[in-house]
């Protein structure tokens, strides 16, 4: 009977395990300063170069891409200094600044080789997750190494109000570590060390501006989602639709208003109906939709579905402009970075101003109204234009005119048609019917109403092959999206020329664009246009097939191109 | 031997399935704590918050929150965590607990998950705890409320106050290391690890000696006994504690210093409405009309014409007694200057 209870006794203890508990934590803290000791190297101490003021940073790139909060960097002038773990002081530059979502992009200068910070996917964020905030709060750190905190996730999905400002929180993290003035930019890891936001904002109250419990992180996948836009030196704009909503009964949103001039109501989307989907997530209050609609920048083309007494419909809406800033707002004093404890007030050796940085770096920063740092732009533009031009500049002239032959494929007789694209005019015959377009003063109805705003297209695709300065008003980068309904991440070009915008969307495979979407009218549906197959056919560059996207229905109707031929 | 090893095998089946069976109960049978908690909506009062926290407690929608100044302005709509919405009406307070029991004002049909208040647990100092509250409002439809973590830091007798208001409970309450006291963070629940009611977190409040903002929660087993009267229908109201030296003007006093004469308080909890004004008096100066509800005298809330006789009376001559007042469903700020009497043209008998 002993040996029962040794037995009973033994199995207790093992059920019990408080030695392997113990390791546990102990392995559990081990991993967690080792996380810490990995990505510390990627946080950034940002400070302006006057010295005054100051905020943090994470590393994106091996070249210096950092991400840092718009109210950090906004009044800390064109350039800063950067400190990180290893004790040094970089130049930086400023790149591209969100001001509704308070991000920016700074590029820290003088190594190829800088930490970097692992991006998680912030969608699998859960309320309870353990989470650090490295930063440097109120600028503790001389020797740049990060403060680090810890704590919970108290909540996802928030939504902060613009208050008093236009800095707007949508879809952000709610965090309960401790996050204070000096924090703002710096990174939130999740507890395996994967990058999962950038802390901005906090509800300050009654104690001060201190930590209070509640702190918000902008997630990174909306940062990821802005991220090429400020690469290219933009002031990047949030987006809204020409429609509103309010939330209705039974966990409904319901479309309240829309404008009669926007593609929405061309789509059939009336006051009244229930919105179910927007950019792919559900919908049950008004807030989901303002949260999502807010991670997304301005120009991107999105999918969403309502319902109404005519059933479930689906479509796809490009976001306007929110603000359309043409110059970097300012903030009111309250959203301004903290200044160091102590000011360099009795020497002015920390302070170098801008024209004391080395040329090569001066040159890093041009201003140009409309943009953060036109300079980037530039570098971005030519990375897309130049392998363009290599390729038309040997053939193209653009006062020639391009002769087209195409056949519409699907059509029960294969109908033969042909495209006359010349500088000024453009024709089309289909079968026996005829359309002639001046592009100084287009008539929709001077062309097939499935293909209105064709023959726009192709005199702006020739614009674009121009080295003729007039040719187009305007190419300016503009980052990257998914184009629909290929459904492929492309870098985009956007041109302008009077009211028409083209949206020229770049693959990495192809030197030419791979389609474009042109908005040439007020109250008119863009032409969506998909080119394959780019090839030199008699010295003129075009591709074998052209796709027409139905805006009604997202289905692509394809012209395969049997010759095409230069008539000068 | 086989009878052993049966039991062996028995042991080493329940070890297996239950790896730290001794701290871990079953999670199972306590409900999500997110969906105990109602957001709290009311009428804001001066610089007071107009939203709150309370915990379900009942199946058929009974509430418990702090008895704060949102449950004594009334009007409080509720909000559960599938975003729907409800009138909340206060069925009983104890001011000797701080806690208010409310009613929602559901379908009969209508079931809630709720805390169940027989689980209501003590812990220990260094237990790591999970306290869930609507603080600032972050969420305010069917948004889940904020999650924070913490320890229990201490369960000690509490000295704090608000204004002139003092915290009545003489026994301890769990002190806790996260900030809770934050606006709308009243009425919380605070869980053990394993989801169990441990306490409902307490008002924006500060320590008597120290001054700093108390981080506290009083235990749900010190609530348990007179929620279960609140919800036997037991115990309803309970007076405020007892207020004999508290000095009061008397309505004549009001009407002679100030030129503000009140509903006459026939009985207990007369509501402080204003009956008349003595023209070219202080109070007809001040804005002070006919069918304005004094809500707030300062920070200290006015539920009868006792409390506007008793919170006038604490006031020197010379200081600006600020009002919040009802009128017309808006909110409306007045002051009036505390003074000896006589403009009226009566003097004190």
């Amino acid at each position: 009977m002993r040996f029962r209870w040794a037995i009973y006794g033994l199995l207790l203890l093992l059920a019990y395990h408080p030695v392997s508990a113990q390791q546990t934590l102990a392995e559990r803290e081990g991993s967690r300063i080792e996380t810490i000791r990995q990505i510390s190297p990627s946080v950034v101490c940002v400070m302006a170069s006057s010295g005054e003021g100051g905020g943090s940073g994470v590393l994106i790139s091996s070249d210096g891409l950092c991400i840092s909060n718009y109210h950090v960097t906004s009044g800390s002038g064109n350039f800063m200094k950067c400190g990180l773990n290893d004790g040094r002081v970089y130049d930086a530059v400023i790149m591209g600044i969100d001001p509704t979502g308070d991000v920016a992009l700074i590029q820290l200068l003088g190594r190829t080789d800088f930490a970097t910070a692992v991006p998680g996917n912030s969608d699998f964020v859960r309320a309870g997750d353990e989470v650090m905030a490295l930063g440097n709060p109120f600028l503790l750190a001389s020797d740049f190494s990060p403060t680090v905190t810890w704590g919970i996730v108290s909540g996802v999905h928030r939504y902060q109000y613009p208050a008093n400002t236009f800095l707007e929180y949508t879809d952000c993290i709610q965090i309960d570590a401790s996050i204070n003035p000096g924090n703002s930019g710096g990174p939130l890891f999740d507890i395996s060390g994967k990058w999962i936001g950038i802390n901005g904002r906090a509800s300050f109250e009654k104690r001060g501006r201190v930590h209070s419990g509640a702190a918000y992180a902008i997630s990174v996948n909306q940062v990821l989602r802005f991220v090429d836009h400020l690469r290219a030196g933009l002031i990047v704009d949030h987006g809204r639709t020409d429609f509103t909503v309010e939330t209705g009964d039974n966990d409904e949103v319901q479309v309240s208003q829309v404008s009669e001039l926007s593609e929405a109501w061309r789509r059939g989307l009336r006051p009244g109906a229930v919105l179910l989907t927007f950019a792919g997530r559900s919908l049950t209050s008004a807030n989901d939709f303002q949260n999502i609609l807010g991670t997304w920048p301005e120009g991107t083309r999105l999918p969403y579905s309502w319902r109404d007494e005519g059933g479930v419909h689906s479509a796809t809406v490009r976001l306007s402009p929110l603000h359309s800033f043409t110059k970097a707002p300012e903030l009111p004093a309250e959203r301004r970075p903290p200044r160091p404890e102590r000011m360099p007030e009795d020497s002015g050796e920390l302070s170098p101003t801008e024209d004391q940085l080395p040329e090569e770096i001066q040159k890093l920063f041009v201003q140009k109204e409309g943009f953060c740092n036109y300079y980037f732009n530039e570098q971005q533009r030519a990375q897309l234009l130049n392998p363009l031009r290599t390729r038309t500049q040997p053939v193209e002239a653009y006062a020639s005119t391009w002769q087209i032959r195409f056949q519409q494929e699907g059509s029960t007789s294969a109908t033969n048609g042909e495209l006359a694209i010349s500088p000024e005019t453009v024709g089309l015959r289909i079968g026996d019917s005829a359309w002639l377009q001046q592009v100084d003063n287009p008539k929709t109805d001077e062309e097939p109403a499935a293909m209105s705003g064709l023959l726009i297209a192709m005199n702006q695709l020739r614009r674009l092959f121009s080295t003729d300065a007039t040719a187009l008003d305007e190419i300016t980068a503009f980052g990257t999206t998914v184009h629909l309904p290929l459904g492929k991440t492309c870098r985009v070009l956007l041109s302008r020329q009077g009211i028409r915008t083209g949206r020229w969307y770049f693959d990495a495979a192809e030197s030419l664009p791979i389609a474009v979407d042109l908005d040439f009218e007020t109250g008119q549906d863009e032409i969506r246009l998909i080119f394959e197959n780019w090839k030199d056919w008699n010295n003129v560059i075009f591709p074998e097939r052209i796709g027409i996207v139905n805006a009604t229905t997202e289905e692509v109707s394809w012209l395969r191109v049997t010759d095409a031929a230069r008539q000068n | 031997m086989v009878r052993i090893l049966t039991g062996v095998m028995l042991l080493l089946t329940i070890s297996a399935s239950r790896p730290c069976s001794a701290q871990t109960e079953t999670p199972a049978e306590r409900p999500d704590p997110q969906k105990v908690i109602v957001k709290l909506f009311g009428a804001g009062v001066g610089n007071l918050d107009s939203y709150g926290t309370g915990v379900l407690v009942s199946k058929t929608g009974h509430v418990i929150t702090v008895a704060n100044h949102l449950v004594s302005t009334g009007f409080l709509t509720a909000v559960t965590w599938n975003g729907r919405r409800y009138a909340a009406e206060t069925i009983a307070t104890s001011s000797e607990f701080d806690v208010a029991l409310l009613k929602l004002k559901s379908d009969p049909a209508d079931e809630f998950s709720f805390t169940d208040l027989a689980q209501a647990k003590d812990v220990d100092q260094g237990t790591p705890v999970l306290a869930y509250s609507n603080m600032f409002r972050v969420a305010a439809g069917n948004e889940p409320v904020s999650v924070v973590h913490a320890v229990i830091s201490a369960s000690i007798p509490l000295e704090a106050s608000q204004g002139r208001w003092k915290f009545p409970l003489k026994s301890p309450v769990w002190l806790i290391d996260a900030i809770t006291n934050n606006s709308g963070a009243a009425g919380g629940l605070l869980v053990d690890e394993s989801g169990a009611p441990v306490g409902l977190i307490g008002r924006e409040i500060r320590h008597a000696s120290s001054r700093t903002w108390v981080n506290y929660a009083v235990p749900m087993t010190v609530l348990k006994p007179v929620v279960t009267a609140m919800l036997e229908g037991r115990q309803t109201v309970t007076p405020t504690r007892s207020t004999e030296s508290t000095p009061m003007l008397t309505d004549q006093e009001i009407t002679t210093r100030y030129g503000l004469t009140l509903l006459p308080g026939v009985v207990e909890r007369t509501p402080a409405y204003v009956d008349a004004i003595v023209p070219e008096s202080p109070a007809a100066r001040a804005g002070f009309r006919r069918g304005d509800l004094i809500l707030l005298i300062g920070d200290a809330v006015i539920t009868s014409v006792t409390d506007v006789q008793k919170r006038m009376a604490e006031f020197r001559p010379g200081q600006k007694m600020s009002f919040t007042v009802d009128r017309d469903q808006q909110l409306q700020p007045l002051e009036l200057t505390a003074g000896q009497g006589g403009t009226a043209g009566a003097n004190k008998p």
